[in-house]
């Protein structure tokens, strides 16, 4: 697995050192609260509802068990036992006090761990589908890109200070399991006909109360000029965003502005300046080194004559959370953190600790974290699939929930965000146990629902098959509908179904749409296909009707 | 509350005093300006790339900091410092001190802090890294890893 070099750890040391030196400052009244906000969420701190987050960046979704016993000992020490895996593949932790977090921080240093560039008007974490390298038919393994494409706009001194947040999303694969066309800059590996390797660069997608699907400012940028190209596009979004305005501050307002044509033409015409510029090349060799390291440490197996155990409830489980994988002898696994009453996404210090000790014991030491927050093991040999499902349901990780609609991603919501408007995960929780029969779950088969307690639309409900929006109608919790959303063969932004409905009637509207799909699916049809060949309009019928 | 400073003058690293004029004056009046020998003071807002062919008439540019979030200077600095080679000073005033690790790496040559941040250890923002992991305009003294 990639570790960072002393020389990496130095430089992690020196940031802890310098936010210190800011919070610090801060604490005995020497920087003023504006300009602390701007450099704490450079370092992922929010000031939150009852105490304080801090958001550490897991890179491209990348755990070791070092890294996650690490992060357990933090939600002990410093938090109230457990910490919350977020739809960008990074971990928050909700209750920290604000002298402790340099302590904190140090502590992660460690195991290369940091909150740098977790929120803030800079280059966020990058995101990478949690299957790079594992599945049949990928263009390229996009981790060992993320990583050189992290290091570079790592505290970038030209482009720390953008107008808005900066998220950056790379694909390998042919479906998109990264949504890579809502982000701020989605990157495709492809080939030309000369099969060379490229990127397809994508800008200005988005979600909140603009959703915007990115539009290709580029079909083909060589791999060794992505970084010039890269440096273009922010010194465009740098020099003429719009600050002026704090809703239109992120790049997809400048992109529609201008429109998507000349906006790329503006890039290309400073490319063209630095495309050449040795400095600016991608460092091949590197990449090569990067490449040797994040080689898959297993080889193909030959199990002939195994026969896995036939029980029923591990049936289910295999059927919903396990995967084929490209070695053969191995499968992809992955562990849901639904659970009844319990918020999505989060996990406690305790099952921390056990899945690290799986993960070195069944997946060579490595999790991988997703959108949809779960945990993947990578790399699981079939003959062990049985052991590791009876560990897991001995510590309740066996929600055999993967690929249900039970399977919700929500924010924290109005819990524990003071931007949120209304409550996301009692919605999850209810919605779960309206559908608590496992029979009826796998008869409905893989359904998204996402919620988001406010626009800033953390829980992507705009890709999902159906979208909770959490808002305000005179004092009382709203929910608006999005239906249809999908990014994995093509990205649409879920269609609005009406008025937004109460708290109260919600999970009887989620019901009702569900229902609609069901009485309308032919064989093996898919949420997003039935909406597309019905309309939206049997729908409305059923939830307003 | 920052007390930002328009400076009308600034001095060279030769001790010279320097008029400063703004963007506008240097356009409108470029025979007259050009010949006396003045510098030019570069609000966020201003295109620089209206001065890219005039640079050798510059004595010295100002660039302005005054807020806090904005970052257009830090490209205003890359364009004039490395793409265009601008020898002059590039002064940023109105500086940060959390902003100084930045201004310098993108070609910012020298700078005026805020009076609010005086007596503070510049050091520690303007050199608290021994490691930097890009190519930027100014790179002196730390280790490269990119």
């Amino acid at each position: 697995m990639y570790k960072y070099s002393e020389k990496d750890t130095q430089f992690l040391i020196e940031r802890v050192d310098q936010f210190e030196k800011q919070l610090n400052r801060h604490l005995s009244g020497e920087l003023d609260e504006d300009k602390f906000r701007s450099l704490r969420l450079r370092n992922g701190l929010y000031m939150e509802l009852h105490a304080h987050m801090l958001r550490i960046a897991i890179p491209y979704g990348i755990l070791s068990s070092e890294q996650l016993r690490a992060l357990a000992d933090v939600a002990d020490k410093y938090d109230r036992g457990f910490g919350h895996f977020t739809t960008r593949q990074n971990i928050q932790f909700n209750w920290i006090q604000l002298p402790e977090i340099a302590n904190l921080l140090r502590d992660l240093t460690d195991v290369g761990l940091h909150a740098i560039q977790t929120s803030g008007k800079a280059t966020r974490n990058i995101t990478a589908d949690p299957l790079s390298g594992l599945t049949e038919g990928e263009i390229e393994d996009a981790r060992p890109y993320c990583e050189l494409i992290r290091r570079w706009f790592n505290l970038h001194p030209e482009f720390s200070w953008l107008p808005g947040k900066f998220k950056i999303a790379i694909n390998g694969a042919k479906l998109d399991e990264t949504a890579l066309r809502i982000h701020d800059l989605g990157l495709r590996l492809v080939k030309n006909k000369k099969g060379e390797l490229g990127f397809s660069v994508y800008v200005g997608g988005g979600l909140g109360a603009a959703a915007m699907v990115g539009p290709e400012t580029a079909s083909f940028v060589p791999v060794e000029d992505i970084l010039s190209y890269l440096e273009s596009t922010m010194r465009i979004y740098n020099l003429k965003g719009r600050r002026d305005h704090q809703k239109k501050l992120r790049i997809k307002f400048l992109v529609r502005e201008l429109g998507a044509s000349e906006f790329a033409r503006l890039v290309d015409e400073d490319w063209q300046e630095t495309k050449d510029d040795p400095e600016l090349k991608l460092n091949l060799k590197e990449l090569q080194s990067l490449k040797e390291v994040f080689a898959l440490p297993i080889k193909p197996l030959s199990l002939d004559g195994f026969k896995d155990v036939a029980d029923f409830n591990y049936g289910i489980w295999k059927k919903n959370n396990v995967r084929n994988h490209k070695v053969s002898g191995y499968s992809i696994v992955n562990i849901s953190l639904t659970k009844p009453g319990a918020a999505p996404g989060d996990m406690t210090s305790e099952q921390m600790r056990v899945l690290a000790k799986l993960a070195d014991q069944y997946s060579s030491g490595e999790l991988r974290t997703t959108k949809r927050q779960t945990i993947v093991f990578p790399f699981v040999r079939q003959d062990q699939i049985h052991k590791l499902w009876k560990s897991l349901e001995e510590y309740g990780l066996d929600s055999p929930h993967q690929g249900t609609l039970a399977q919700i991603v929500a924010c924290p919501g109005r819990d524990y965000c003071d931007l949120a408007k209304a409550v996301s995960i009692p919605i999850a929780n209810r919605v779960q146990e309206r559908f608590n029969d496992m029979n009826r779950l796998l008869d409905i088969g893989d359904l998204n629902i996402n919620i988001s307690g406010c626009e800033n639309s953390c829980a992507h409900h705009h890709i999902a098959d159906i979208g909770l929006l959490g808002m305000q109608k005179k004092g009382e919790e709203y929910y608006q509908i999005t239906l249809a959303g999908e990014t994995l063969h093509e990205t649409n932004i879920g269609k609005k179904l009406g008025p937004s409905v109460s708290s109260d009637d919600i999970v009887d509207a989620v019901e009702s749409i569900v229902n609609v799909y069901i009485d309308n699916r032919k064989k093996n049809e898919k949420f997003t296909d039935v909406f597309k060949r019905i309309g939206i309009d049997a729908f409305k019928e059923k939830v307003y009707g | 509350m920052d007390e930002i400073q328009n400076p009308t003058s600034l001095i060279n690293k030769d001790y010279e005093e320097i008029e400063l004029v703004t963007l506008d004056d240097w356009l409108d009046n470029f025979d007259e300006l050009s010949k006396k020998g003045v510098g030019l003071i570069i609000e966020p807002s201003d295109d620089v790339y209206l001065i890219r062919d005039q640079l050798e008439f510059i004595e010295l540019i100002a660039l302005d900091f005054k807020n806090f979030d904005d970052g257009r200077g830090y490209t205003q600095a890359y364009l004039l410092s490395k793409r265009w080679n601008y020898i002059g000073e590039i002064i940023g005033v109105n500086a940060h001190l959390d902003q100084l690790q930045f201004m310098l790496r993108s070609g910012i040559t020298t700078y005026q802090l805020l009076e609010s941040y005086k007596g503070s250890n510049e050091e520690d923002y303007s050199n608290g890294f021994s490691l930097c992991y890009q190519a930027a305009a100014n790179n002196n003294g730390l280790n490269l890893q990119y």
